[in-house]
């Protein structure tokens, strides 16, 4: 079970909902430890001077900030302590504002707000209230001594605290070489036609765990595998289409195109039923050629006849 | 991603995605269906587009998606397919063998169109092609009846006439010619063709596009005979809201026909067809003919 990672409260003008903060992702990188290959010891990281390479006591390490090149202010604990956002625990609502307003690029971390007990019907309340509002709630909070900006965003019946960036921390992207120049580019309505197609060809629905991040799933699988003893050479490249089996063409679309026929069969039982109780008027279909060419033939027939009388 | 397979066809390898995917929600006709009927068909099919820069007009999404056309090879096709010269700057893809075809239809490139020429001589038609295309009420039956009028005039200079339908709502004629054709020679000739007919069958025939005159008429449209002129090719499905395919036919059957129906053919019936009748379309690659043509030609 996830374990809460922030207590604290949801205000709202007079209104308080004590919730607790649960990590909303959790990254699955694989990690790696540096190790002594001569022993198997851990390898770990001493503080020591970079001047005399001798290891610094904790208590004569002290912050400082590099204002200039090689100088520094210091500061202390309880410099900082007096400095630090207070805001108590609480996540502050300051506006509701449509989603789309907010840039993809803004957006830093999620969490799931879950009520205390006691106070669902508070949380259900507000939840509500945002989707019918349509909006997020601007808010911010402060954690680990640090303020946060989020948007509280109602989401599948849960409240998602998700948190952006501030405004001066986006790379103002006038700045990055490349990109000045795209603006004035020109591009002709025949060109943009066979961009269109390109984008035609791959037109779908974000299908979320279509997507794997396949590098780690495999990487894991040989590290298990090795864990549980097996001998591991350098894998061989892939071959083209990954580790699909190569079938004849004919035999490979044979499955596909039983179940395709074996569905229209289905079907066609169905129709037929369906026309045996009663007379539906849409289905007809498999009918329809038969008696069209009976009904069509006579009116050909017709046609001729009248044809050849005026000729 | 996408689930896909990777089937071997004429030493090619290829890799088919989407299988299930239907295209015809009418018929619930699958793609796997639509890449199986190309590749069941590619002998007779090939013969008729092999060496030509075609175009595609592809429906990713089914036939009651939108659709768009493919004149240029695409980048991610096989280097197994031909890259072809088409007019001006475009690079066409080729079809020359099964694997292609299978390719094309996993694609979902349900219409091929083909020019009457070959890349490397495409000024150089090998059949001239006169579309028959009817203006409702007239249907495919009336066009057959302009088809056998054109036929007796073609026969009067010993001319031979390959008909097929166009597997949407008209037919094609070709007059097969396979060597020392030029565009100006067949479009003159198709045109000439066409107004002795509109002239023969006025209350039946017209040539001229832009006259809105078309009710109960059949217009045929002579002007398919540039090199820059794609016509649908002998054998390829049509994305209609049935699997219908430009279908080659007998002139008995033609003359048969008492409703469209008579000369509508699915997939299916055109695979039993081929099967049956062999390539009806044969002659159309295979006949030497000559327009007439002054000095003998």
């Amino acid at each position: 079970m996830p374990r809460a990672v922030w207590n604290g409260a949801i205000s709202f003008g007079l209104v308080t909902i004590p919730v607790k903060l649960y990590n909303a992702v959790s990254r699955k990188s694989v990690r790696f430890n540096q190790l002594d290959d001569r022993t198997g010891a851990r390898i770990k990281y001493q503080k020591v001077s970079a001047e005399t390479g001798e290891e610094v006591p904790a208590d004569h390490i002290v912050r400082g900030w590099e204002f200039a090149k090689g100088q520094y202010v210091l500061v202390d604990d309880d410099e900082l302590q007096a400095m630090a956002p207070s805001g108590g625990k609480a996540i502050t609502i300051e506006a509701f504002v449509p989603l789309d307003q907010i840039d993809p690029v803004l957006w830093d971390s999620a969490h799931y707000a879950a009520p205390d007990p006691g106070f669902e019907k508070a949380y259900a309340l507000l939840l509500k209230a945002l989707e019918r509002s349509g909006r997020v709630a601007v808010s911010q909070y402060v954690r680990g001594g640090k303020q946060y900006l989020a948007a509280l965003r109602p989401n599948a019946g849960k409240l998602d605290v998700c948190t952006m960036v501030w405004a001066d921390e986006v790379v103002d992207p006038a700045a990055v070489d490349g990109l000045d120049t795209v603006a004035e580019v020109e591009v002709s309505d025949a060109e943009l036609a066979m961009a269109d197609q390109l984008i035609e060809q791959l037109i779908g629905d974000f299908e979320h765990d279509t997507f794997r991040d396949s590098y780690r799933e495999e990487l894991v699988a040989l590290l298990q595998r090795k864990a549980a003893g097996e001998e591991i050479v350098a894998p061989a490249e892939p071959v083209a289409g990954g580790d699909d089996k190569v079938v004849d063409l004919l035999a490979a679309l044979e499955a596909s195109v039983a179940a395709a026929k074996a569905a229209r069969s289905v079907d066609a039982d169905e129709e037929s039923a369906a026309e045996a109780t009663a007379a539906k008027p849409k289905k007809k279909r498999a009918a329809r050629k038969r008696t069209a060419k009976k009904a069509s033939a006579k009116k050909a027939a017709a046609k001729r006849a009248a044809a050849r009388k005026s000729a | 991603m996408a689930d896909a397979t990777i089937v071997e066809v004429g030493g090619r390898q290829l890799r088919l995605t989407n299988l299930d995917k239907v295209l015809y929600p009418e018929t619930g006709t699958t793609k796997a269906e639509v890449i199986d009927y190309y590749a069941r068909i590619a002998p007779a099919m090939v013969p008729h587009v092999a060496g030509r820069p075609l175009t595609f007009r592809r429906w990713p999404n089914g036939v009651e998606q939108s659709a768009f056309f493919e004149k240029n090879c695409p980048g991610h096709a096989p280097d197994w397919v031909p890259r072809l010269d088409g007019p001006g700057d475009v690079r066409s893809c080729g079809l020359d063998e099964q694997a292609a075809l299978a390719w094309a239809g996993n694609q979902a490139a349900l219409e091929i169109h083909a020019p009457m020429s070959r890349a490397g001589a495409l000024d150089e038609p090998l059949a001239l092609v006169l579309d028959l295309d009817p203006g409702p009420p007239a249907d495919i039956v009336t066009c057959v009846e302009v088809a056998v009028a054109i036929r007796a005039v073609l026969d009067t200079v010993d001319l031979v006439s390959v008909p097929k339908t166009s597997g949407s709502k008209g037919m094609q004629l070709y007059v097969p010619l396979n060597g020392g054709a030029d565009y100006e020679t067949t479009s003159s000739f198709a045109l000439a063709l066409g107004q002795l007919l509109e002239r023969q069958r006025p209350e039946l025939v017209l040539t001229d596009m832009t006259r809105s005159l078309r009710p109960g008429k059949v217009l045929i449209d002579w002007s398919q005979n540039s090199f820059h002129k794609t016509t649908i090719a002998p054998y390829s499905l049509r994305g209609r809201a049935r699997p219908t395919v430009s279908t080659p036919v007998t002139w008995d059957e033609l003359e048969a026909a008492t409703s469209a129906d008579d000369l509508t053919f699915e997939a299916a019936d055109v695979l039993a067809r081929v099967e049956h009748h062999g390539d009806l379309f044969a002659d159309v690659v295979e006949l030497e003919q000559r327009l007439p043509q002054r000095g003998g030609g």
